[in-house]
């Protein structure tokens, strides 16, 4: 099948008086039209600087190597012009805080209409007019009077919309959303995820969902992929990782997580220690020393990321189970 | 025992907002007629969406919030009216922990310093000696090693910050720790750690628990009971088992079906289900049923008169018209 977007050993490091922090290594993903990945993992493991570097947003002092090409076009170590011509219009990303990411002195019509006179040329009263089909498509309420408020004037909801509407203007290939509810409570969770799994649905638009909820990609996701100590330790169809995890990390995850369908006060499994810091990762496999199976091999020797059939796992002792239905 | 820790009448906290220059300025109604009782020994959890209130009502029972109206009677007595002087003894039985674990802890002490000071202002009759000795047990019982007492905050992660907090809360063996969203800014992993370890210390002090919280899920590990509110007014109060397995108003439903589930099989079709519509703003709320503006059950009648907090079965009240339908 085709892909519309496909990273390629993605490396990111970030140089800092301390020395060299590797942030992301060794990351792949092919994206298929019409398809959402989930990338799940905690703080520090690399989800959302896999996806700023492919959107050219890393600091100033990151280095990359790889290759993310969309379509034809390589994205990595591209100049500047190149890559405001593919943002925007053929790639878009949201984040977690609409409220920092939105511009605060401009009106919701003209962040709306940036792109679209940018990149297709509009008139200012076409792109009134698209600005207004745009928020009514992601149900933003007396969507009229919205257009000329600013983003304080919004509840945090509503801004996640406004920005969802920025990112759809110009009807991008992929859409990145990087944790893009987790500032929202959870009544506008669901309503802001409702409305991405319409999207991809009524649109087929390809969609990349950065969070550290499981439960979230639950709900939208095709493909899962774990991430951890800034590595990509489990990849699968999303029925796969969430029901039969092979990786320890995975299980572990999922098991330390409280679940609103449980009955019952018993301990939840939680994961000792800590997500690791980029600056000082574990030798061998970096979930070792908070790994339940960790032998002394996991210690000196790094798991490669073993590919079988449609899942793969970086684990020299994955789980087995029984086949599920 | 028939007198409760706690007793919360027709609590309500109004904060003035704008300057009108001529009338009275408009009330913001954060908390507006919560009743409850805590009992010693049991942890309430109390949920709702940003904006209705929570925090707020933690916070008036503290006094670290003036009331407006009504009561808070702290072991059979009306503390609302004390004064900062009088409520400063109380401080020994009640306690805190916040939800961002590095920003509530003062960066230039020592957690041996931090873990300590409320023994220094509660209980100056202890010596070094056995400050320090309560001070590194409490510590062993969170978690963390003694040694750390010479380290600073910034040293420590947002899990081990927590732990100092709650370290801290629990040095004077508090008789109700008050905890607001204090796993709401962890990992997924170490949130289990916290939850895990409040349990712990509930089961060994038996301190009771007010557990404000946005996260249902964390809520039903821990809490015996929950209270529901929305735009400072309680809408339902159940047992646990009972509200998770049999909520009755439908704010409750909309609550718990919102929470993400982590399998493929059930949760694409709980999306399609959720609650629409924002918090209406507290400054103007609905006349009537103040959820009424987002409640698929609405009628004419819950436009007109505000339901009262009716008690559906023993330990079981709700606020809803049309609670005796599915």
């Amino acid at each position: 099948m085709s892909t519309v977007l496909s990273i390629r050993d993605l490396v990111v490091q970030f140089s800092t008086p301390d020395g060299v922090v590797p942030a992301v290594n060794e990351f792949s993903l092919e994206l298929v039209p019409g398809e959402c990945v989930g990338i799940v993992g905690e703080s520090g493991a690399g989800k959302s600087q896999s996806f700023l570097a492919v959107m050219g947003l890393l600091a100033g002092n990151a280095s990359v190597s790889g290759s993310a090409r969309l379509g034809e076009a390589e994205l990595l170590g591209n100049d500047r012009e190149a890559l405001n011509a593919v943002r925007g219009s053929k790639l878009a990303m949201i984040f977690q805080d609409p409220m920092t990411s939105l511009t605060p002195h401009l009106r919701v019509v003209d962040q709306i209409g940036e792109s679209l006179i940018r990149h297709r040329g509009f008139s200012k009263a076409q792109a009134r007019q698209r600005a207004l089909e745009l928020l009514r498509l992601v149900q933003v309420t007396d969507a009229e009077r919205r257009l000329d408020q600013y983003p304080h004037e919004l509840s945090g909801g509503m801004r996640q919309r406004v920005m969802i509407a920025i990112a759809l203007a110009c009807d991008p290939e992929v859409l990145i959303a990087d944790e893009p509810t987790t500032a929202l409570d959870v009544t506008i969770q669901a309503q802001i995820l409702a409305l991405l799994a319409q999207l991809k649905r009524e649109r087929g638009m390809s969609m990349v969902l950065v969070t550290h909820d499981l439960g979230v990609v639950a709900g939208i996701a095709d493909r899962v992929v774990v991430m951890y100590g800034g590595r990509i330790v489990e990849r699968g169809a999303v029925k796969d990782i969430l029901l039969a995890p092979q990786h320890p990390y995975t299980r572990a995850l999922l098991a330390s997580m409280p679940r609103i369908d449980e009955v019952g006060n018993a301990p939840l499994q939680a994961i000792g220690g800590q997500p690791p810091n980029p600056r000082s990762l574990p030798s061998g496999c970096a979930f070792h020393p908070r790994c339940a199976l960790a032998a002394d091999r996991c210690a000196n020797e790094r798991p490669a990321l073993n590919v079988a059939a449609d899942r793969a796992v970086a684990c020299h002792f994955p789980i087995r189970g029984d086949a599920h239905d | 025992m028939t007198e409760p820790l706690l007793r919360i009448r027709s609590l309500r906290v109004w904060f003035p907002v704008g300057t009108a220059l001529f009338g009275k300025p408009a009330q913001l109604r954060a908390v507006d007629g919560v009743d409850f009782d805590l009992k010693a020994g049991e942890a309430l959890g109390i949920v709702g969406e940003s904006g209705c209130g929570k925090s707020t009502l933690a916070r008036a029972i503290l006094r670290l919030v003036p009331s407006t109206a009504g009561q808070i009677v702290w072991m059979g007595q009306s503390i609302e009216a004390w004064s900062t002087r009088q409520v400063r003894p109380l401080r020994r039985d009640l306690q805190i922990v916040f939800q961002d674990p590095l920003a509530s802890l003062d960066p230039r002490m020592t957690v041996g310093e931090i873990v300590a000071e409320p023994l220094r202002v509660h209980a100056p009759e202890l010596s070094r000696a056995e400050r320090r000795e309560r001070v590194a047990d409490m510590l062993r019982r969170v978690g963390l090693s003694p040694d750390v007492i010479n380290r600073y905050p910034h040293e420590f992660s947002g899990g081990q910050c927590q732990r100092i907090g709650i370290a801290r809360a629990m040095v004077l063996r508090p008789k109700l720790l008050v905890c607001d969203e204090p796993v709401s800014a962890l990992d997924v992993s170490i949130q289990a750690q916290i939850v895990n370890l409040l349990q712990d210390l509930k089961r060994d002090f038996g301190m009771s628990i007010l557990f404000v919280s946005h996260n249902l899920a964390v809520v039903r590990k821990l809490c015996e009971r929950v209270l529901v509110l929305y735009l400072g007014k309680p809408m339902e109060l159940a047992l646990t088992e009972r509200l998770y397995s049999d909520p009755r108003h439908p704010y409750t439903r909309g609550l718990l079906a919102a929470v993400p589930i982590p399998d493929p099989a059930v949760q694409p079709l709980r999306l399609g289900t959720a609650l629409g519509g924002e918090l209406p703003s507290p400054l103007s709320p609905p006349s009537g049923c103040v959820f009424r503006t987002r409640c698929p059950m609405a009628e004419s009648e819950c436009a007109a008169t505000a339901p009262s907090f009716d008690e559906v079965s023993e330990a079981h009240q709700v606020a809803c018209w049309r609670w005796r339908e599915k």
